[in-house]
C-alpha cells in the first residue's frame, strides 16, 4: 500500500457563497413571479410604467428562478459533493472565484436588460448577445475548473452524481451556444440566424433541455449525492442510477418538438418528440423510485428530520412531473394543454417541488456543516416546510383548473355549432378566482422562503470567529493511472504517452465525455438537420413577403415589450381555432420571421391573424387603454407607444441584418427610413381622418400598428387575388 | 445542386428503422454491462462513495500510521 499520502483541504468558502446566492435571487425571482401572478388579476399593477410591465417582467421572473435560483443551487451542491465524491479541492480557487462573480454578473446584467425590453424573444434564452457570450465564458471556466478537478482526484471511480454533472455542463453548452446564434444589429439588439419553423424548432430543442439539463439532471445528481448522506445509507440501486443516467442522456435530446404539437412543425418531427418524451416515463421513474426507496428502513427519520422530509417531497414532485410531462406530450391531450395554465402548473409542480425543495432540503443539510454550528431553528424548518408544501398545492390545485377551465371553454361549441364562448376576455374572467387562489399559494411558499433566509442568517451569525478547515488525507491515484490503459510496447509513441501532461489527459472521463457528446449530438442532428435540408417540410408561399422596414420596426417593438408572453401567433389546424381566429398557419408563412414569434401561453388571443380585423385607429385606442375598448381586458396599457418617438435612422441597421440573413429586402437595404417614413405618415394621416390623435407619423405607435395590420395578410391577400406588389409595397391601408 | 436537392432526393424514410435497431441494441449493451454479476462488488464500493467519511478533523488523523 502506498505509504504517502496527500494532506490537502476542501474548499467550503465558495460553497457559502454560492448559498447565499442561491437564497437571495431565489427570493428575488419568486417575489417577482407573485408581482406578475397578481398583475394579471390587477393589470394596473404595473402602474403604467414600462420597466413594470407584465411582458418585461415575466422573462424576468423565469430567468431568475431558472438561472439565478436553480443555477445557483446547482453550482452549490456541485462544489460541495464534487470536491468530496473526488477526495481532491477544486482545481483553482481563481477559477472558482470567476465562476461565482461571473455568473453573479451575468444575473445582474440579466436583471437590468430583461426590464429594459432587451430580448431575444426566446423563452429562457432572451438575454441579448453580450450576456451571452459572458455566459458561454463562465460556462467555460467553470468546465476547465470541473474537469481539472476530475484529473487530480484521488479517487478512481467516478460516482454517479458526477456523471450527471458532466453531462449537464457538455449539453448546456451545447444548447446554448447553438440557440443563441444571432447576428447582432446593435450593442443589445440580434436577430436570430434561423427563422420560423426552423427557429422554432432550435428553440424549443433548447427550452426543453434547458428543463433537462439545467433543472433535472443537475438536480437528479444532486439527488444521488445528497439523499443517501441525509439517510445515511448508500442508493437504493447503484445499477438503477447508472441506467437511469444512460437512458435520460440518449432520450431527452429529442423530446423538445412535444412544445410544437399541430404547429407549422412537420408532424413527423411532432410524432418523433412525443414517441421519446413517453419513453423517458420509464427512466424517469426508475430514477424516481430509486430515489424513494433510498430511504428504506429510514422512514422513521423522515418524522423527525425536515431534510428528509424536502428531500421526500423533492423526488415525488420529480415522478409526478415526470409522469405528467410525457402525458401532456401526447399529442390529443397537448391539444388541450398547449397555451394554457395547465403547462404554467406542469411547470411550477417541477420548479417549486422538485427544484426548490431538493434545493431546500440540500441547504438544510448543509448549513450546520457550512456554517460549523447548529442549524438555528429545527422548528422553523419544519414550519418552512408545511407552508411550502401546502403553498405549492395550493398554487398547483388553482392553476390547473384554470388550465383546464380555459382549454375547454375554448374548444366549445353550443348546439348551433358556434363557438360557446366567442369572446376571448369571458374566459378570461372565469380564471380571476384562480389567478388570485395561485397568487395566495405562491405567497405562502415566498412566506417560506421568508422563514428560509431567517434561518440561514440566524445559523450564519452563529458561525465560529474563525471556520475550521479540516486537513483531508488521501492517497493519490498511481501515477501510471490512466482511464484507458496506456499501451505496453516502447517506442518514441509510448514515451510520449507517458509523458506528464498526456497522464492528466488521460485520467479526464474522456471515454464516458464522448459517449454523451455521441448520444446529445446524434439525436440533435438527425431531429433538426432534416428541416433545413429537405425541402417538403417547409413549403414555400408565393404571397408571403418580407415586413416593409416600418413593420420590421414596429416587430422589434412587439419584441421589446414581450407581447408573445402573452399572445401566441400560430393557429392550430382545429375548428375550434379556425373558427375563432381564422385560417391556420402554414410553415411557409414564417420564412422571414427571425426570430419566431408564435408564444406558447394565451393569457389573450391569438393574433397570427390580426392584421385587418379592426382599423387603425383601434388599436391606437387599444394600446392606450386596452380596458376601454373590451371591458374587463386585463392587457396593460402602453401609453408609452404615442409618445416615444421612432427610431426611423436604426431601421437601416435592421433590414440590413435580415438582408445579411438571407431575407430578400431588395430596394430598403438602400433607403430603409425613407421606406418607414413613408409609410409611417400614410398610417398617420389615415389615423388622423379617422377622428384619432394627429402628428403620430414620428411615434412608436404607427409602427407597432403598421406590423400588427400586416400580421397573416399575406396568404389571404393571395386567396383574394390581390397582387403580390400591394403587399410589398406596404401599401395594406 | 445544393445540399439540400441532395438531402430532399437521398429518400431517407429507411432511416427510421434502423435508428430504432441502434438504439435497441445500445440500450441492451448498456444494460447487460451494467448488470453483469461481475461488476456486482465494484458497484456496491461505488455506491458507498458518498457515505465515505469526508472530513475528518485533523487531530483524530495525526499520527496515524497505515
Amino acid at each position: 500500500m502506498n505509504a504517502r499520502l496527500d494532506r490537502f483541504s476542501y474548499d467550503d468558502a465558495i460553497v457559502r457563497k454560492f448559498l447565499f446566492a442561491t437564497f437571495i435571487w431565489g427570493l428575488v425571482g419568486m417575489l417577482v413571479g407573485l408581482v406578475i401572478a397578481l398583475q394579471l388579476a390587477y393589470p394596473n399593477l404595473s402602474f403604467g410604467l414600462p420597466v413594470l410591465s407584465f411582458g418585461r417582467l415575466r422573462p424576468l421572473h423565469t430567468n431568475a428562478v431558472i438561472f439565478a435560483f436553480a443555477g445557483n443551487a446547482f453550482f452549490l451542491g456541485a462544489y460541495y459533493s464534487s470536491q468530496r465524491l473526488l477526495k481532491a479541492r477544486m482545481f483553482s480557487d481563481t477559477l472558482s472565484k470567476l465562476h461565482f462573480w461571473g455568473w453573479q454578473l451575468i444575473i445582474v446584467a440579466a436583471a437590468l436588460t430583461l426590464p429594459l425590453g432587451f430580448t431575444q424573444a426566446k423563452e429562457y434564452a432572451e438575454l441579448e448577445w453580450p450576456i451571452d457570450i459572458a455566459i458561454a465564458v463562465v460556462w467555460v471556466i467553470f468546465a476547465v475548473n470541473f474537469f481539472g478537478t476530475i484529473a487530480k482526484r484521488r479517487e478512481r471511480h467516478l460516482y454517479v452524481a458526477i456523471w450527471f454533472y458532466i453531462a449537464s455542463i457538455i449539453t448546456v453548452a451545447i444548447l446554448h451556444i447553438f440557440n443563441n446564434l444571432a447576428i447582432p444589429a446593435g450593442p443589445l439588439k440580434s436577430y436570430s440566424i434561423y427563422a420560423g419553423v426552423q427557429d422554432a424548432f432550435m428553440q424549443w430543442w433548447y427550452g426543453h433541455n434547458a428543463v433537462a439539463f439545467f433543472l433535472t439532471t443537475p438536480f437528479l445528481g444532486l439527488m444521488y449525492y445528497f439523499m443517501p448522506k441525509a439517510a445515511d445509507r448508500p442508493v437504493f440501486s447503484y445499477r438503477l442510477s447508472i441506467l437511469h443516467f444512460w437512458t435520460l442522456v440518449f432520450m431527452y435530446i429529442w423530446a423538445g418538438p412535444h412544445h410544437l404539437h399541430y404547429t407549422a412543425l412537420p408532424e413527423w418531427a411532432s410524432t418523433l418528440g412525443m414517441l421519446f418524451s413517453v419513453m423517458l416515463w420509464a427512466p424517469s421513474w426508475g430514477g424516481m423510485v430509486n430515489g424513494l426507496l433510498t430511504l428504506r428502513g429510514a422512514w422513521r427519520k423522515v418524522v423527525e428530520d425536515p431534510v428528509l422530509k424536502f428531500f421526500v417531497v423533492a423526488v415525488t414532485a420529480y415522478g409526478m412531473a415526470t409522469f405528467e410531462g410525457p402525458v401532456l406530450s401526447i399529442k390529443s391531450v397537448n391539444a388541450l394543454a398547449h397555451y394554457t395554465d395547465w403547462i404554467i402548473a406542469h411547470v411550477h409542480t417541477g420548479a417549486l417541488g422538485w427544484n426548490g425543495f431538493m434545493a431546500f432540503g440540500m441547504i438544510y443539510w448543509l448549513l450546520p456543516r457550512l456554517f460549523q454550528t447548529k442549524l438555528h431553528s429545527h422548528k422553523l424548518a419544519e414550519v418552512h416546510f408545511w407552508l411550502a408544501t401546502f403553498g405549492m398545492i395550493l398554487y398547483a390545485a388553482a392553476i390547473y383548473s384554470a388550465g383546464l377551465t380555459q382549454g375547454l371553454m375554448w374548444r366549445a361549441f353550443d348546439a348551433t355549432g358556434r363557438l360557446q364562448f366567442p369572446d376571448f376576455v369571458e374566459t378570461t374572467m372565469r380564471l380571476m378566482p384562480m389567478y388570485l387562489l395561485r397568487a395566495a399559494g405562491g405567497g405562502l411558499y415566498i412566506a417560506g422562503m421568508g422563514l428560509f433566509g431567517y434561518n440561514i442568517f440566524k445559523t450564519w451569525g452563529a458561525r465560529p470567529a474563525a471556520y475550521d478547515v479540516p486537513v483531508i488525507e488521501a492517497a493519490p491515484l498511481a501515477p501510471n493511472y490512466s482511464e484507458t490503459p496506456a499501451p505496453v510496447s516502447g517506442g518514441a509513441l509510448a514515451g510520449f504517452a507517458r509523458a506528464a501532461w498526456h497522464r492528466t489527459w488521460e485520467r479526464l472521463p474522456v471515454t464516458f465525455s464522448v459517449l454523451v457528446l455521441v448520444a446529445v449530438i446524434v439525436a440533435s442532428l438527425f431531429e433538426i438537420i432534416p428541416t433545413f435540408l429537405i425541402r417538403s417540410n417547409i413549403p414555400t408561399i408565393a404571397s408571403v413577403k418580407p415586413y416593409t422596414p416600418l413593420e420590421l420596426a414596429g416587430r422589434d417593438l412587439y419584441i421589446r415589450e414581450g407581447c408573445f408572453n402573452c399572445h401566441s401567433q400560430m393557429i392550430r389546424p382545429f375548428r375550434y381555432e379556425t373558427e375563432r381566429y381564422g385560417e391556420y398557419s402554414k410553415p411557409g408563412e414564417f420564412v422571414y420571421d427571425h426570430p419566431f414569434l408564435w408564444g406558447s401561453r394565451r393569457i389573450g388571443p391569438d393574433l397570427a391573424r390580426e392584421g385587418g380585423k379592426y382599423p387603425d385607429l383601434w388599436h391606437v385606442r387599444h394600446f392606450a387603454n386596452p380596458s376601454q375598448i373590451t371591458a374587463r381586458s386585463i392587457m396593460p396599457r402602453y401609453p408609452w407607444f404615442e409618445t416615444n418617438a421612432l427610431d426611423f435612422e436604426g431601421i437601416q441597421k435592421k433590414v440590413d441584418v435580415m438582408a445579411m440573413l438571407g431575407v430578400p429586402y431588395g430596394d430598403a437595404v438602400n433607403n430603409a427610413p425613407t421606406q418607414a417614413r413613408a409609410q409611417a405618415k400614410l398610417i398617420a394621416e389615415g389615423i388622423a381622418a379617422q377622428g384619432g390623435p394627429k402628428g403620430l407619423e414620428g411615434k412608436e405607435i404607427v409602427a407597432i400598428v403598421a406590423y400588427i395590420q400586416r400580421l397573416g395578410r399575406d396568404i389571404k391577400l393571395a386567396s383574394a387575388g390581390t397582387p403580390d406588389h400591394a403587399v410589398a409595397a406596404g401599401g395594406s391601408h | 445542386m445544393r445540399l439540400s436537392d441532395i438531402m430532399s432526393g437521398a429518400g431517407l424514410s429507411g432511416y427510421a428503422q434502423v435508428a430504432l435497431i441502434i438504439f435497441f441494441i445500445a440500450f441492451l449493451a448498456i444494460a447487460v454491462w451494467i448488470f453483469l454479476p461481475s461488476r456486482r462488488a465494484a458497484m456496491d464500493a461505488a455506491s458507498r462513495l458518498p457515505l465515505d467519511n469526508d472530513t475528518p478533523p485533523t487531530s483524530n488523523r495525526e499520527g496515524v500510521v497505515r
